[in-house]
Order: structure tokens, then sequence, then C-alpha cells
């Protein structure tokens, strides 16, 4: 391939005509159906979803780069350069190596770089739009930093004074160097995920033998750290899929800009609101809702219903309310006549709920994994309590309830006494910074809180003022 | 605290059996704008207790509901205003039996019960 053809700096083409590309998402894995319809809900593209787990693929006209960063269940963005669906990996390292060099110098890169190049500019005009967002809020460093609890508690301390803050994707205010700007060359890296038992060779050493080809191909510079350009290179299996990164950080924390020990994901917040699919006029609420990810996407994204969002612990309910404050704010800076959100904020106990029995349309929380938050211990004790509040509060025969849990054991037995009460209507498996959890999505039955076998069992034991009501009741019907 | 919340909340002090609706005692109220879905209104009406919001609402709503309200744009629109757009900043819920109070502070009513009424 003419090396002159393939640099970005020189290129003068007509980029005003719209070019067909395929673009890649990673989406937290179990989800990949419900981005999908996402995706072909708002974009009118159908996606394909990848044999290799939390990637689905979609082909659209350059004309719709913009919709594509609205998506709310998609974690990270690519151009696909090239797919490969059968990579014959050789035998030896060296042979595999020879064949990477080789690729770098034979890929159809154009098209990919003048995605690359549009978003970039788009990059720039929401940059602007958004003004001076001089330093993100620190625990927006990608998922790693998510998952070590202990500095998280310190970092967010500090992210929390600042005001000011833009909400929204966790973008780098470094501008990479547009072409045509100066002389220098671009800067580069190549990340390589590598899933497979047939391959002689490490992701590592991929990323360093593809890497320097390109580099000898485009004649940029390698770094680690201030890139411009970051190249994909996803080998599963015998599945190759280079490409070019369109977010440098996750989107997966759009919302939140302050952040709590165990802050959810906002795409995985995302995917599980479409799955219990809110309607207009459904009261939804989060009982355990930590920093409000779940209340403060859905009403932003299904505004039609009403969320009350709960937690007992004080920073939990502090930080809910400074998320919704800001995204309302952010709203009326931006001209709307109406910035409130349908939103509500209060501190309660979950196992004892202020709520009429039979109020609620839908319970979607993130239930206490025990590993992070709460422990193993109190999640025997704490588990059977709300699955029976959460029933208590929700509308007999339409509500439903859409639970995270990694404790999945200690889940299923506190379920499996409530048959009376709620039915398993389906499970998505997902992956939480390395721990399998799952998402059960349940319904209420029709039958009355009260009148089912488990909850007399139940009932006998410690009086609360709704045993003693359903007591009162069940007297007044046997009369 | 939107009077909408409050419409779902009831006294879960132990022993109470007429914990509802809770008594609203505000001393700083506020207006936030919420975008108006008349869809949203007509079908949540059936849902809320009404003679509990005509109560939180002071005068702003009639005591029973009108024919047809699903039509009614200027009804529903004052029914939005009630729901979702009055907020209680400060203050606090009293229960009606027991008479405990729930204060109200940034908008957020704290709910936790101690050991001795829970």
């Amino acid at each position: 391939m003419d090396r002159h053809d393939s640099d970005p700096t020189l290129m003068s083409g007509d980029s005003s005509q719209p070019i067909t590309v395929t673009i890649g998402a990673t989406v937290p894995t179990g989800f990949e159906h419900t981005a999908a319809e996402e995706v072909n809900e708002k974009i009118g593209a159908s996606a394909r979803i990848s044999r290799d787990r939390g990637r689905i693929y979609f082909q659209i006209t350059t004309d719709k780069l913009p919709l594509v960063h609205h998506l709310k269940s998609v974690d990270n963005l690519f151009v696909v350069v090239e797919e490969f669906e059968n990579f014959q990996f050789k035998d030896s390292k060296e042979e595999v190596f020879a064949d990477l060099q080789a690729l770098a110098s034979n890929l159809p890169w154009h098209n990919a770089l003048e995605v690359w190049k549009m978003n970039i500019s788009l990059k720039k005009k929401r940059g602007r739009r958004r003004g001076n967002a001089a330093s993100r809020p620190s625990p927006d460093a990608g998922q790693d930093a998510a998952e070590d609890a202990v500095s998280m508690e310190t970092e967010h301390k500090a992210a929390q004074e600042v005001d000011g803050q833009e909400g929204g994707s966790p973008e780098r205010d470094g501008e990479p160097k547009e072409e045509g700007s100066e002389v220098k060359p671009l800067k580069f890296r190549v990340t390589c995920n590598r899933a497979g038992d047939k391959h002689s060779f490490t992701s590592n050493e991929a990323a360093r033998e593809f890497g320097g080809a390109v580099q000898e191909v485009f004649q940029w510079k390698a770094d680690m750290t201030r890139f411009d350009v970051e190249v994909l290179l996803n080998i599963h299996n015998s599945e190759v899929v280079v490409g070019i990164a369109l977010t440098e950080e996750s989107l997966h924390r759009r919302n939140i800009t302050h952040f709590g020990p165990t802050t959810l994901r906002s795409t995985l917040a995302y995917g599980m609101l479409r799955l219990c699919k809110p309607q207009p006029s459904d009261i939804i609420i989060d009982p355990m809702c930590g920093t409000g990810a779940i209340p403060v996407e859905g009403a932003m994204e299904w505004r039609q219903a009403f969320y009350v969002a709960g937690d007992n612990n004080d920073m939990a309910v502090s930080r809910t309310v400074n998320n919704v404050g800001h995204i309302q704010r952010k709203r009326q800076d931006a001209g709307s006549t109406a910035p409130g959100l349908p939103v509500d904020t209060l501190q309660w106990d979950v196992c004892h709920l202020p709520v009429r029995t039979g109020s609620v349309d839908i319970v979607i929380t993130d239930m206490p994994f025990g590993k992070r938050m709460g422990s193993k211990k109190k999640n025997w004790d704490l588990y059977p309590s709300c699955l029976r509040e959460m029933a208590r509060v929700c509308r007999p025969g339409t509500g439903k309830a859409v639970l995270l849990t990694q404790d999945k054991k200690c889940f299923t037995k506190a379920l499996s006494r409530m048959g009376g009460l709620w039915r398993k209507s389906h499970t998505v498996w997902v992956n939480i910074g390395g721990l399998h959890a799952g998402v059960f999505v349940l319904k209420r039955t029709g039958s009355a809180f009260g009148t089912t076998p488990e909850d007399l069992r139940d009932a006998r034991g410690a009086e609360g003022p709704e045993e003693a009501e359903l007591k009162n009741n069940l007297r007044t019907q046997m009369v | 605290m939107k009077l909408l919340t409050h419409n779902i909340l009831t006294s879960h002090v132990k022993g109470v059996t007429k914990g509802y609706p809770l008594l609203i005692k505000a001393t700083e109220v506020r207006v936030n704008e919420v975008e108006f879905n008349p869809q949203f209104v007509s079908r949540m009406i059936p849902k809320l207790e009404w003679s509990a919001l005509v109560q939180a609402a002071e005068g702003d709503l009639p005591s029973s509901l009108i024919q047809d309200y699903e039509n009614n744009e200027e009804f529903l629109r004052k029914v939005h205003r009630v729901l979702l757009e009055v907020e209680v900043i400060e203050g606090c819920l009293q229960c009606p039996e027991s008479g405990r109070e729930f204060p109200i502070s940034r908008g957020v009513p704290n709910m936790l019960l101690n050991e001795d009424d829970s």
C-alpha cells in the first residue's frame, strides 16, 4: 500500500460525502441484545452480536456518527478497519509476528481514519459547548479505578467539592494534535485484547509487533499514554478485528459526577432499566440507590415514569441529591424551561420501607454484593427481609423487580421461599469488574401481600407495623 | 420531596395502623419546573389516593375528581404542578397516629426509625 495514501495528514478527500463504515461497540456482557435493540431504535441499523462477548457491530453512514455517541448502552466505541472471521494463526511465534507485520501494511485504513478525523472534530465541538472542564473527576479513570473501593472514598471527597464539573462523558482535555496544524507526526498506541487457547503469543507481543509495523506504515510516534490514535487489535480465537478507538475513556460513568465506592456503570443501569421497560406513569423505586445511577439514568431516558431513590446511608443520599441537582443545573444552563427531573430522594431502611402496600410498579436496584459493601453474613439476613418488603410495596399482578446481585446463592435461596409473591421471569448474567453477577427479573404474583403461606409463617416472628396491619386484615376477613 | 412521593409514603412506626397520610409541616417550599406530559398525569391519577393529594395541595385541587379529566388539559396541568413541581425543601412529615416526626432537609425526608420505634 502506498504510504502516501494512508497518511491522514495528506488526506484531501471529499469529506462531505458520507461513507459506510462498520462501528464496533463494547457493552456490559449480558446486555448485548438490549444494546442491539437500542441501536436499531436510535440509529435504524441492525446490530450483529459478536461471538466475543460484550461486543456488537453495526453499519452506519458517516453522517450518523453524532447519533452513535448518544447510545446509552455502550461503554466504548471504535470504527472497524477490517474483520477476519478466520485468521489462520501459524504455529510459531515468528511466523505469527511476520503475518501481523504484513497485515499492517495491507489493511484498508483510509475510511476508518476518515471516521477518526470526523470524530475528533465532533469531540472538539462538544468540548467547546461544555466550556472549561478544568479537571475531570479523578474516579473517571476507567473501570479499574472503580474496583479499588478503598482509594475511591478519598478521591471522591475531592471530586465532590469541585463545582461546575462537567457531567457526561469523561473526555480528556488534552487536545490531540489536529493534522495540518503542525508538522509533528501523530502519536499512537496499539491495544490488543486476546482470548483463545491455541495462540502461541501473548497480547503484549502481538501489540508490539503490530505496532511496529503500523509505525513503519504511517511514521507515527508510539506513545502509550498521550496518544492521538488508538489502534485496537482484538483477537478472539481465530476472529480478528482491527479497529480505531472513537472513545478515549469509557462512557460508562456519564451522568455521575459524585461517585461512591460501588457506583454502578451508567451503561449497566441503562441495560437494567431496558429490561423492565418503564411505561408512562410507572412508579419506580430504587430502595438501595447508592449514588443514584439507576434513577438518574431512568429519569433521563424514560422521562414519563417517576423515580424514587432511597438509601439508608448519609453519603449515598447526599451524592444522589448532588447527582440529580447537577443534571438539573446543566439542563437549566443549556436553556431548558423545564429542567426538573422526575426523581425524589429519601433516606430510609430497605427492610422497613415507609411506602404504602402495593403502590409501586417497579423495584430496581443493585443489591449489596457482600464483597465491597456489606458482608456475606449480612446478606443472609438482608436478602429475605428486603425481598419481602419489596414484594409488599410492589403492585400485585403487574409489578416487576429487576435486581442485580453477585451473591446468587443467597439471593436464590431467599427467593425460593417467596414463591407466593415473586416469580422469576428471566436472568441476565453479567460481569462486574471481574465478578460474575446476575440481573434477576422478577414478576410480582397476583397474590395480595399477607395472604400467602410464607407471609403468614414469617409474620409470626417479630411484629412490625405491616404484621400488625395484616393480622388485623386477616381477622376482619375471617369474620 | 414532591407531593407524588408524599402520596405513597406512610408511617411505619411500630404498632401504628393508621399512619396514612403523613401530615406535612413545611417551612420551605420551592417550585421546580418539570416537563408536562398529559399521558403521565391522566394515567397516574387512578393510582393516587386523591383525598390525600387534595389535603397536601392545600386548596389547589378540587376535593373530588372532575368528570372526563383525561381530556381536560387545564385540570391535568394543575395536577401536574401539584404532583411534580411543588417541592418541600425543609420541614417535616408527621405520623398522624403516633405524632412521630420525620425531618425533611435539602428536599430529602429522613424516614429512618430508631431502635425503639421500628
